[in-house]
């Protein structure tokens, strides 16, 4: 069976013809192409331009499978989240070689270093900041996600134990990266509200058109956990790209999106939490920039940008020595 | 004994070949990708005029917090060492205030900033 034969069946129509397969930029890890689909017959009848999302030939440890991850963004747009709608999953490997899921395409700038070299955008951290608080509505249980791991003694304490268990897996130590998660692992917070967190909810994975949010993008690494680690995660010092002094991914003021949040969802942020998942944050993206480059290393994927990454990690460890004091 | 141009010069003359001959013809991807070259190689020019690490004071703060003389090795003795002070963070070694904590305080800070010269100097601290 063909992609075409596929969407013909799943979209219950007459035929279908697909065009254009461009390869779009972004997504170090999944594949992304842009389709042109013509539809015949049935309630898809009409041209769509869509976005089919496959496997990368190597993945992470922290990145779900494409079925988990279509069916979080069913459930996100469910709950009003602004996300490109997603149309159908196939985990058949004979229509395309490997599974992928078919989803609307969206427009606009998704690139970190265009999307802050565009200066300040106040508007842009109050909508994204809304939309945070809309996929913080989704708690548990949710039956559509069950295949979310549960939090199994707090999310902070979770999420120590596993980045160890990634640091062991790695043929080189990194005492950076071990200080931060023993400064992490003394100062952990007690378990509190848990809510589905996008878990990579930054400057980058949001499209920006005509002024306004087109999209969130990039639910792979999604799951429960704590509301101040998403809100950290943005702010992070490593996702303001070209624009270090707003704090708030290099398009606002915390302020502002501090405020934007507290008033979608009416809760109210705890500043030294968002401190603790921030340091959180950069001991995170370390951990995974290193998982990265074993990519590259490993010689499953040999790539120059992947190479590069781990020569990231230096500046990362730097924010995590800052912000747990050892500076 | 090796021809000059050694492998410092070599990277700096082909680096700036890259930047001045081929980037200005190509397209943007290829633009991207010769970027992500001249990257590369001036991390690898900064790492060659170091050492065996990038803070020449590595080994021996390690051994000295360590009270250790050397057996082996530069390269795999600092191997050793890292490995041991990765674990004894792990396990809380240097929780408590005093000297060693300030000891190894003072190795991250120094092995983190040196690493930090070579990788990414223009970084915004």
């Amino acid at each position: 069976m063909k992609i075409g034969e596929f969407i013909r069946d799943s979209a219950g129509a007459e035929s279908v013809r697909v065009e254009d397969k461009n390869l779009l930029s972004g997504g170090a890890i999944q594949e992304n192409r842009a389709l042109t689909v013509f539809i015949q017959g049935g309630e898809f009848n009409g041209e769509h331009e869509l976005v089919m999302r496959a496997e990368a030939p190597a993945t992470i440890a922290e990145s779900r499978p494409l079925a988990q991850q279509f069916a979080i963004l069913q459930a996100v747009k469910t709950a009003g989240v602004n996300v490109p709608k997603p149309l159908w999953y196939c985990g058949d490997n004979t229509v395309a070689g490997k599974p992928f899921y078919l989803m609307q395409r969206i427009y606009g700038e998704a690139l970190g270093v265009r999307v802050t070299r565009m200066g300040k955008q106040p508007g842009i951290a109050a909508e994204l900041a809304a939309e945070l608080a809309k996929i913080h509505t989704i708690t548990p249980p949710a039956e559509s996600l069950s295949f979310l791991e549960d939090v199994r003694s707090t999310p902070a304490i979770d999420a120590i134990h596993k980045y160890q268990a990634y640091l062991d897996d790695l043929p080189e130590p990194h005492p950076p990266l071990e200080w931060t998660l023993r400064w992490l692992q003394i100062n952990a917070p007690a378990r509190d509200e848990i809510v589905l967190c996008h878990r990579d909810f930054r400057t980058g994975n949001y499209m920006v058109n005509d002024g306004k949010v087109s999209g969130i993008l990039d639910w792979e690494f999604s799951g429960w956990g704590d509301p101040h680690e998403d809100v950290a995660w943005f702010c992070a010092r490593c996702w303001r790209f070209s624009a270090p002094q707003m704090e708030a991914g290099g398009i606002a003021t915390r302020d502002v999106f501090y405020d934007a949040y507290e008033r979608a969802s009416g809760r109210t942020l705890n500043r030294s939490l968002i401190h603790y998942w921030e340091t959180m944050a950069h001991a995170r993206w370390a951990v995974i920039a290193l998982q990265q480059t074993m990519r590259h290393r490993s010689n499953v994927e040999p790539s120059l940008e992947l190479a590069l990454i781990g020569r990231r990690v230096a500046e990362l460890e730097y924010e995590c020595l800052k912000l747990t004091e050892a500076l | 004994m090796r021809c000059r141009p050694d492998a410092l010069e070599l990277l700096e003359t082909a680096e700036k070949t890259l930047a001045d001959d081929v980037a200005p013809d190509l397209s943007n991807r290829q633009r991207y990708n010769v970027a992500l070259i001249a990257s590369a190689m001036r991390i690898a020019q900064r790492e060659l005029r170091g050492g065996v690490s990038a803070w020449p004071g590595e080994l021996a703060a390690l051994e000295k917090l360590y009270e250790r003389n050397r057996k082996a090795e530069p390269s795999q003795a600092l191997d050793l060492l890292n490995r041991r002070f990765a674990a004894d963070l792990r396990t809380g070694r240097f929780d408590t205030k005093g000297l060693d904590r300030k000891a190894a305080i003072k190795i991250l800070k120094e092995d983190v900033l040196a690493r930090m010269a070579e990788d990414n100097p223009h970084y915004q601290k």
